[in-house]
């Protein structure tokens, strides 16, 4: 069976972290480790499990988050043996002084902690800025992105860490994890001497309406005439259409033209009639259309109570399910 | 520059198809943990990368592409024809020497080419092959065009994201799918090297970008399959009631939340701000230049941008030897046109 972290236990202090996204992340981590083989202790403060009230709750009571977040875990106290903590300063410093690798998680780096949001992180590392539609407000991205996305890099220090061998702190910023993955707005600045813009005219790619919802359209430059070619209007032959500068430039117009051709149709025909000429257009799909996605299904990559596998297969099979449940 | 010896990944080699982001910002990770990272491109087939923004026509584009330097500073460059079968020994010859394969071509490519996966894995028993794909290597949607948007359509982020009437996509200035792919990819390999140092098994990873996009809502998903609703909340968070977006009333936004808010920064703010300089997510190369950053520190072992970024086949000879070729089988091969230095059509697109 593969289990890459068999014989390791790891101490998730995600529950006594004082901020949410600090907890947030601490507990991603250590659910990773869990679904790796590691034999993960999630010890619980004096009010319980802070995840079991937080949305989306269940109808018949109790918290997704808290379901998903500590699947493959358990409850225990902090005493035994342990090969790797994650949490925040405070908790780490109070129950894994002796863990020899300890992912500690902060706003900023080690000791530059002052109160935050996932919401505040977004904003301040531009990830907030860019994304939304042009001449709309910044729109956030849904779920716990910041927050899970620091919780991947914890992993995958600490992975790093034990390999290494020995002691190891692993610091892992929210921030900074958080412009990490917004490079290319940093980038654009620091060696184009310019920032790309929520809506600006390059980034031509929105959702559009459907007949039955929504779907993605997303083309590059050396698609336009295959996608000329599927709306088969006239007008859009017009030489203000040819280029991406020219259909940001009348785009009022340009949306005018082509919006009938997808209001009239379903997300299936736009997406089929458009991967037949290849062009990236997708159906925007619901969390529970997702349940019953035939590639999610042809996968194995969901358990029947939706709870998704980790997003990998292993020689062709999915790393075994946990066996501990804290949840 | 030797790998330093006692860093995480030192003495393991990497040889990376990676393009773009996706595959070729994973091996970069790989090799800020002290792995020795040879990226090997076809003289035909050039990372995107190379032909993108800020790169004058006029010159050797191909070696001053400013996002690939970035993404890319740091490993050895081999320019190889993998569509021509002695192009394609050549490989097969380095990765006889390698720990991991890392690629994100399109399903089928490597296939076509005699070099599939079961193929690979026969030959090359301890090697471990990382396929970052977007819905991965198989079910009915395989062959599905996308790109890290679509991915947020099709994996369920852009139902749940946007602050208005229509569900909205990062775009191509975030692709926010291939950024995030690289974080979970570089540990799933750690998680292999782990779990051959165990076994003596190598492995291939089948990462599907999708279901990771999916995995990091999971929660929503289980909501979803007990009947709860899943309605976009925009910029409002249900746990917490203070949290909005509001006008800074100087034409910009802020966020705002219980005992806080922050600026909703542009990029120039952003490039500005103290925080990010003295942070992680942009270092700068040897040369200078900035160069992708690394998302943690380790505290013993400091982790840092060892080199610039290395000209289109600037390694070719040093790597092929070491793989024991010979100084007259190298030279055919550049001879040949099948070992360059740069494309073979060197006008842009």
């Amino acid at each position: 069976m593969v289990a890459p972290l068999a014989g390791k236990r790891v101490l998730d202090l995600g529950a006594f972290c004082a901020q949410r996204p600090h907890g947030l992340a601490a507990a991603m981590a250590a659910r990773l480790c869990a679904a790796y083989g590691a034999e993960v202790v999630r010890p619980l403060p004096a009010g319980g499990e802070p995840l079991a009230t937080q949305p989306p709750l269940l109808p018949g009571g109790g918290s997704a988050l808290d379901r998903f977040l500590n699947a493959g875990k358990r409850r225990g106290p902090t005493s035994g043996r342990f090969d790797m903590a994650i949490g925040d300063s405070g908790a780490l410093e109070a129950q894994a002084d002796a863990v020899p690798i300890r992912a500690r998680i902060s706003v900023f780096g080690p000791g530059d902690d002052p109160p935050m949001s996932e919401l505040g992180l977004l904003a301040l590392s531009g990830l907030l800025g860019i994304v939304g539609e042009a001449g709309g407000p910044p729109a956030r991205l849904a779920g716990h992105q910041v927050a899970y996305a620091a919780g991947l890099a914890a992993c995958t220090g600490l992975l790093a860490a034990l390999r290494a061998g020995g002691e190891e702190v692993v610091d892992v910023s929210l921030f900074d994890v958080t412009a990490w993955l917004n490079w290319k707005v940093a980038a654009g600045v620091l060696v184009l001497g310019a920032a790309p813009t929520r809506g600006n005219a390059r980034n031509n790619w929105h959702t559009m309406p459907a007949s039955d919802g929504h779907v993605a359209l997303v083309f590059q430059d050396k698609d336009w005439p295959a996608l000329r070619n599927m709306l088969g209007d006239e007008r859009l032959q017009a030489p203000r259409f040819a280029t991406a500068a020219g259909r940001a430039e009348h785009r009022p117009e340009f949306l005018s033209v082509i919006t009938p051709w997808f209001t009239a149709r379903s997300r299936a025909e736009i997406t089929a009639a458009a991967q037949a000429r290849r062009i990236p257009i997708g159906p925007v799909l619901a969390p529970v259309e997702l349940l019953r996605d035939p590639q999610n299904q042809a996968r194995g990559f969901l358990a029947p109570d939706g709870t998704p596998g980790l997003p990998l297969s292993w020689n062709g099979a999915r790393i075994q399910p946990e066996a501990a449940d804290a949840a | 520059m030797p790998p330093d010896a006692a860093l995480p990944l030192a003495g393991i080699r990497v040889v990376d198809l990676g393009w773009l982001t996706a595959g070729a910002a994973s091996s970069t990770l790989l090799l800020d943990l002290g792995a020795e990272v040879v990226k090997v491109e076809g003289p035909g087939a050039l990372d995107p990368f190379r032909n993108w923004d800020g790169a004058d026509p006029d010159t050797d584009w191909w070696n001053r592409s400013p996002a690939y330097g970035f993404t890319n500073r740091g490993k050895q460059s081999v320019c190889l024809d993998l569509k021509h079968p002695r192009g394609r020994e050549v490989l097969l010859r380095l990765l006889a020497g390698a720990d991991v394969l890392i690629e994100n071509y399109r399903r089928g490519v490597l296939a076509q080419w005699g070099l599939g996966v079961e193929d690979l894995r026969r030959r090359f028993p301890r090697l471990i092959i990382a396929s970052v794909s977007s819905q991965g290597e198989d079910g009915p949607d395989r062959d599905m065009v996308s790109f890290g948007s679509t991915l947020e359509a099709t994996g369920g982020l852009a139902a749940l994201t946007g602050a208005g009437e229509a569900p909205v996509i990062t775009g191509r200035d975030v692709n926010y799918p291939d950024q995030v792919v690289c974080l979970f990819a570089a540990g799933a390999v750690l998680a292999a090297l782990l779990e051959r140092d165990r076994t003596g098994e190598g492995a291939h990873l089948d990462l599907s970008q999708r279901e990771l996009t999916s995995f990091l809502l999971g929660e929503e998903l289980i909501a979803a399959a007990a009947g709860t609703p899943s309605p976009r909340h925009g910029n409002a968070d249900p746990a917490d009631p203070a949290e909005r977006v509001v006008p800074d009333g100087a034409g910009g936004w802020r966020a705002e939340w219980s005992g806080g808010s922050a600026p909703v920064r542009d990029g120039m703010a952003l490039a500005a701000a103290e925080d990010f300089a003295s942070g992680t997510a942009v270092l700068r190369s040897p040369d200078g230049r900035p160069a992708k950053g690394i998302p943690f520190r380790l505290s013993r072992r400091p982790l840092s941008v060892r080199e610039a970024c290395h000209g289109l086949g600037a390694d070719n000879r040093a790597v092929l030897r070491a793989t024991g070729l010979a100084e007259e089988e190298i030279a055919g091969l550049e001879e040949a046109g099948l070992l360059a230095t740069g494309p073979r059509k060197p006008r842009r697109d």
